[in-house]
């Protein structure tokens, strides 16, 4: 399949602080990428230059010409005290589509709602924003990301500060959008347990180091146990994969979120 | 008591200008959450024009000091734009501090210079400015500079609210969020610039919270917001001023009674609309 994004000996970092050394991967088109990893190991760096907002301090990170992606922030960046429609968001998605200066058209109002309609959730098109669940919010970023009609779509920790019933719907949600859709995904998250369970492949990153495979390579015991530090057992029940820390052996050396 | 409004009718178009263009640029000040930096600006413009002054009084300067809003306008533009690329947030100083000490230092410096200025325009211009004061020719030089702006943000609102609303993910669609932010704040900068030598520190400051806060209160959607906001600012000019003409009060302060009243009202629109 063809690459969209490709990272050649990629060094990223911040002035001359490198946070990830000599990374090298593909994200092809269909992947179903998970980008694990606890606060500050440098999922965001990876994320930010996929997108461009940060070039390689050494090596190359190269997209695909013309790739589009649908962006969908951590629900809590975005600030609520806007006055703004479910619908006025999502239009958002649209907006350098419409171009400097002009306004949404008809056509453009449509789209929207058939991209919230998409994600199910076109009854709330007329409600404030401010005042929708944390899993409603997350569906209207999504439906958002997804009116621009992107090649790519990534989500920035999509479940964070969620409850069981909605991590499991958005979850499911993104994986309905790669499956029937055909979605190339990336999803940035901090919870294995969470991510395994859906993604196709997982890119592990910890503390500088960067380890990507398939669910089945990177889900092992002896690969956990030497990317975190500890012992770590993974357990299959019903079809899941749960990765825990072997008991008493949490306080090593890391101390990870 | 017509008649008497009439005689100052200059001072009421100057206050109506101002108060409709820091009413829109408010709706922006008090969703983004950015008030005191409104406040710096204020206060770094009064600086500014005190150090023109104080420049004069001493034959120094030239053009610059011969018009204190030039000086005023460079001062408040350079500290709008400084604000407008995030207010040396990078430095570890967290930016809320860096306004604060933006605004003692600001306020400090111009108190400082206007007591040793012998050309003196005295500390009203400070806290009350002198609406009073305005004649035909200011009125055109506010016009001059609030149609532009506005016609700015009218025809960039989408832009401006995107931007402000979830500047990630505008970047992620190819907008230069940092230009739109500088944007934003170089019509804020030049619109209290300008106001500042007429409507004074606390005027202006009024002008761009007290008509957004109103508008918040009821409005349920942007549009509403900046209609209600701009109404909210209108009425206030108007009001204030014909009531402190009649009664002899000072013209700002009557002003932002009004404002305050305004969004009391408002207040209990609110409650009474939750309920």
């Amino acid at each position: 399949m063809t690459a969209l994004v490709t990272f050649d000996h990629a060094t990223l970092g911040y002035g001359h602080r490198p946070v990830l050394s000599d990374i090298s991967f593909d994200i092809p088109e269909g992947d179903f990428l998970g980008l694990v990893g606890p606060n500050g190991a440098g999922k965001t760096t990876i994320l930010r230059a996929i997108l461009g907002s940060l070039a390689p301090m050494s090596g190359r990170v190269t997209v695909r010409s013309g790739l589009r992606f649908g962006y969908v922030p951590q629900r809590d960046s975005v600030s609520y005290g806007f006055p703004l429609k479910v619908l006025d968001v999502v239009m958002m998605g649209r907006y350098d589509r419409i171009g400097l200066g002009r306004r949404p058209t008809a056509e453009d109002r449509r789209l929207a709602l058939l991209s919230l309609d998409h994600v199910g959730i076109a009854h709330l098109a007329d409600q404030q924003v401010s005042a929708l669940s944390g899993g409603q919010k997350q569906r209207t970023l999504i439906a958002r990301a997804l009116v621009g009609e992107p090649t790519v779509l990534v989500l920035d920790e999509p479940t964070n500060g969620m409850d069981l019933v909605s991590t499991t719907q958005i979850l499911g949600l993104v994986r309905e959008l790669h499956e029937e859709d055909n979605l190339t995904v990336l999803m940035v998250s901090h919870a294995l347990n969470e991510v395994a369970n859906y993604v196709s492949r997982i890119a592990l990153v910890l503390e500088g180091a960067f380890r990507i495979g398939n669910v089945d390579e990177i889900m092992t015991e002896s690969t956990l146990s030497a990317m975190y530090g500890i012992p770590v057992d993974v357990e299959r029940f019903e079809g899941h994969r749960i990765v825990l820390a072997r008991r008493g052996q949490g306080q090593a050396t890391h101390d990870h979120a | 008591m017509l008649s008497t409004v009439l005689i100052f009718r200059e001072a009421l178009y100057g206050a109506l200008l101002i108060g409709l263009a820091c009413s829109v640029l408010g709706v922006y000040v008090v969703l983004r959450r950015i008030v005191f930096v409104g406040a710096a600006l204020a206060q770094l413009s009064s600086a500014g024009i005190a150090l023109a002054l104080f420049l004069a009084g001493r034959q120094f300067g030239g053009v610059l000091t011969q018009h204190p809003t030039a000086l005023a306008l460079i001062v408040t533009l350079g500290g709008a734009m400084f604000f407008g690329l995030g207010g040396g947030g990078k430095s570890g100083v967290p930016p809320d501090a860096t306004i604060g000490v933006t605004y003692a230092v600001a306020a400090a410096a111009g108190i400082l210079l206007i007591s040793k200025a012998t050309t003196g325009e005295a500390h009203d211009i400070f806290l009350q400015g002198n609406i009073l004061g305005i004649t035909h020719a200011d009125t055109m030089v506010l016009l001059a500079v609030t149609v532009p702006v506005l016609v700015v943000h009218f025809i960039y609102y989408k832009e401006f609210l995107f931007v402000s609303f979830d500047p990630e993910t505008a970047r992620t669609l190819g907008y230069r969020v940092t230009t739109w932010n500088l944007l934003l704040y170089f019509t804020l900068g030049l619109v209290i610039a300008f106001a500042m030598q007429f409507a004074g520190v606390m005027l202006v400051f009024n002008f761009l919270v007290l008509p957004a806060v109103t508008g918040l209160l009821v409005a349920h959607s942007m549009g509403g917001i900046f209609a209600i906001a701009v109404a909210a600012g209108v009425v206030a000019s108007i009001v204030g001023f014909v009531l402190s003409v009649p009664f002899d009060l000072p013209s700002g302060p009557a002003i932002i009674a009004t404002s305050g009243a305004l969004a009391l009202l408002a207040w209990g629109v609110r409650r009474i609309q939750a309920r």
